[in-house]
């Protein structure tokens, strides 16, 4: 049985930089895969280049079986790849229901169907007692949550999330770690975008390390932690000052 | 924010109905109260405005697409119309359906250019486009030029101007105008409740707050922008048809001017941009005091007007940011519209929303 997601030489450029270069890797499904690099390694675009906002300048992207290699964003979406973003991009001026609400529309028609997914699925990630709440009236930790809410509304096989950890306390942190193992409980797929690799280790299955565009690295947290190319990349000089500004 | 509040769709909706009803019934009352001919006008005029106020908010409302271009399809549905009467004596009702169909495919036609520019760029478009069509009709001989095109009595037997519900037409009693004004309000408000309340609104206001976090949840944005203009226009070209029926005459001037395409969105605005009830409520304010300052300030009106617009749009956004019907909601005063700053910060670091992807 092939991979769920198999990326296949990919690369992308922007002008003369060359954001990813040539990575290849397989997310089997159920797994959870860890991607790490320090910053501006790549990670972020690639996430663009799998989910449909730019197409990536070489490679190939095959996603339950099928090339959805420069698919468009709401087509990579229905193929069932969801994604979150580093930066939160909940809606502001909708309510968390209508939110998530939004998510759910992308598998039914139905007003009162898309109400039910959302209920449950807010139920689920804990964001019930907001419901009503606006938006833009949340925190960053709720924004991530709902947002991952929404995504998870949109019922994906694979669910990417870019840096749903970054800017959390230790707490908020704990939460959003409970919440992924509630995710994989649901059987969805998860490719996890994160700087803190504590965090990362204990719900990774397989990581993926990217420096300066490439992938460096792959296989089990055990190993990787253990790695000397990845300790090099995160030793030398440049996780350092990413270590500080973790939180930012 | 407790879970048993009602949501704001939910009280958007329950204020369109009572603002439709509160119009229908000033409607049927004020008439039999006063049952002068100025007032019949006035009635007339705030229907129609309050109807176009709403075709406009389903694409600048909903999905905020700023337009300030409606005239041109309100021109295509009141020359549509008019031409097929003139030249083949066909119903205006006909003419009507025809006019919206045209505008529907004139809007993909716009649409989906300057759709796919994005950004600011459609509110421009559709200034330009307002304008283009407006020399376009005054230089065309074959649809009256600048002159403009009378729509010819409908007479009875005794050769004398009639009514006639086929041809739209009410020349004794005027009432009949009323009554399709009416109709036509209920029908346009009908549509953009069941709109808010299905899929297409979601999409709608999901691509008015955020067009990529939109795209990443499946919204075709192109797909349903164009859902938008189309029903707008289809819309606003039915109240061209009437229009030129209520005039019995139509130039470049009257249906297509900028002013019109101006009043159109201030009307939704003043009202509530993006809720059923605001049209209804901005036409309700606003139409009766720009007829007062157009009979105040004599025939001169045009440019004041538009001072008077902008003047009103200024203090709009500084003091009521959320139209009028937030004045109904509780708290009364309108939520400010800024962004939040951990938002504008978003926008900053993943600046490029087409082409160029979240850059970091
Ligand atoms: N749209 C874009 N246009 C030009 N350059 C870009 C764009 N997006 C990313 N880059 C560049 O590509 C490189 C990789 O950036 P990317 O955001 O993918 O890194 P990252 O690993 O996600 O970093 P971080 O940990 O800071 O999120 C950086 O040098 C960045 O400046
Ligand atoms: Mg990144």
């Amino acid at each position: 049985m092939s991979a769920l997601l198999e990326i296949h030489g990919l690369g992308k450029r922007f002008g003369g930089l060359a954001a990813n270069r040539n990575i290849s890797f397989d997310v089997n499904e159920g797994e959870v895969v860890g991607l790490i690099g320090p910053n501006g390694a790549g990670k972020t675009t690639l996430f663009n280049c799998i989910s449909g906002f730019f197409p990536p300048s070489s490679g190939s992207v095959r996603f339950a079986g099928q090339d959805i290699t420069g698919w468009p964003a709401d087509r990579v979406l229905h193929a069932g790849l969801a994604r979150t973003f580093q930066v939160v991009r909940t809606f502001p001026d909708m309510s968390v229901r209508d939110n998530v609400i939004v998510g759910a529309f992308a598998r039914t028609r139905r007003l009162a169907e898309a109400r039910t997914i959302a209920d449950e699925l807010l139920a689920v990630t804990g964001l019930e007692y907001l419901a009503a709440a606006m938006g833009n009236s949340l925190t960053i930790a709720e924004k991530k949550r709902l947002e991952i809410t929404r995504a998870l509304a949109t019922q994906p096989r694979l669910l990417m999330l870019d840096e749903a950890m970054a800017g959390l306390n230790p707490l908020e942190r704990a939460q959003a770690v409970e919440l992924l193992r509630t995710i994989r409980g649901r059987n969805v797929t998860i490719v996890l975008v994160e700087h803190v690799m504590e965090v990362l280790m204990p719900i990774s299955d397989q990581v993926v390390v990217l420096d300066s565009g490439a992938k460096i690295a792959e296989g089990p947290p055990a190993t990787i932690v253990n790695d000397p190319a990845v300790i090099a990349a995160y030793l030398g000089g440049k996780y350092r000052p990413r270590l500080e500004a973790t939180d930012s | 924010m407790s879970g048993d509040r009602p949501t704001a769709a939910m009280r958007q909706v329950s204020w369109a109905w009572v603002g439709l009803i509160a119009l229908a019934a000033a409607a049927i009352l004020i008439p039999l109260m006063f049952g002068g001919v100025a007032q019949l006008n006035l009635l007339v005029l705030v229907l129609l405005y309050s109807s176009l106020a709403q075709a406009w908010n389903i694409l600048g409302g909903f999905a905020g697409q700023v337009s300030l271009g409606n005239a041109a399809f309100f021109g295509i549905g009141a020359y549509t119309s008019t031409m097929m009467l003139i030249e083949w004596n066909l119903s205006p009702w006909l003419g009507m359906i025809a006019g919206a169909v045209l505008a529907a495919v004139f809007a993909v036609i716009i649409g989906y250019p300057v759709f796919r520019l994005g950004g600011h760029y459609f509110a421009i478009a559709t200034i330009a486009l307002g304008e283009i069509m407006l020399i376009m009709f005054a230089n065309w001989g074959f649809v009256g030029g600048a002159v403009g095109l009378s729509i010819p009595f409908i007479r009875g037997e005794d050769r004398r101007p009639a009514d006639s519900w086929l041809f739209m037409q009410f020349n004794l009693n005027r009432e009949g105008y009323l009554i399709i004004g009416i109709a036509l309000a209920a029908l346009v408000t009908v549509i953009a409740i069941l709109i808010q309340r299905s899929k297409i609104g979601y999409y709608l206001r999901a691509i008015k707050n955020d067009e990529l976090a939109a795209r990443t949840l499946g919204v075709n944005v192109l797909r349903y922008k164009l859902i938008a203009i189309v029903i707008s226009a289809a819309l606003t070209a039915m109240l061209g048809t009437f229009y030129a029926q209520y005039l019995l005459f139509i130039d470049p001037e009257t249906t297509m001017r900028l002013e019109l395409s101006v009043l159109i969105a201030l009307v939704a605005i003043l009202g509530g941009v993006g809720t059923v009830a605001g049209p209804l409520i901005g036409a309700a304010v606003l139409i009766p005091l720009s007829e007062l300052t157009r009979s105040a300030l004599g025939g001169a009106g045009n440019t004041l007007d538009l001072v008077l617009y902008g003047g009103l749009i200024i203090i709009i956004s500084v003091f009521q940011p959320n139209g009028l019907v937030a004045l109904t909601r509780r708290g009364g005063k309108g939520r400010s519209t800024a962004l939040p700053t951990d938002r504008q910060e978003a926008m900053a670091e993943e600046a490029p929303l087409l082409g160029g992807g979240d850059g970091r």
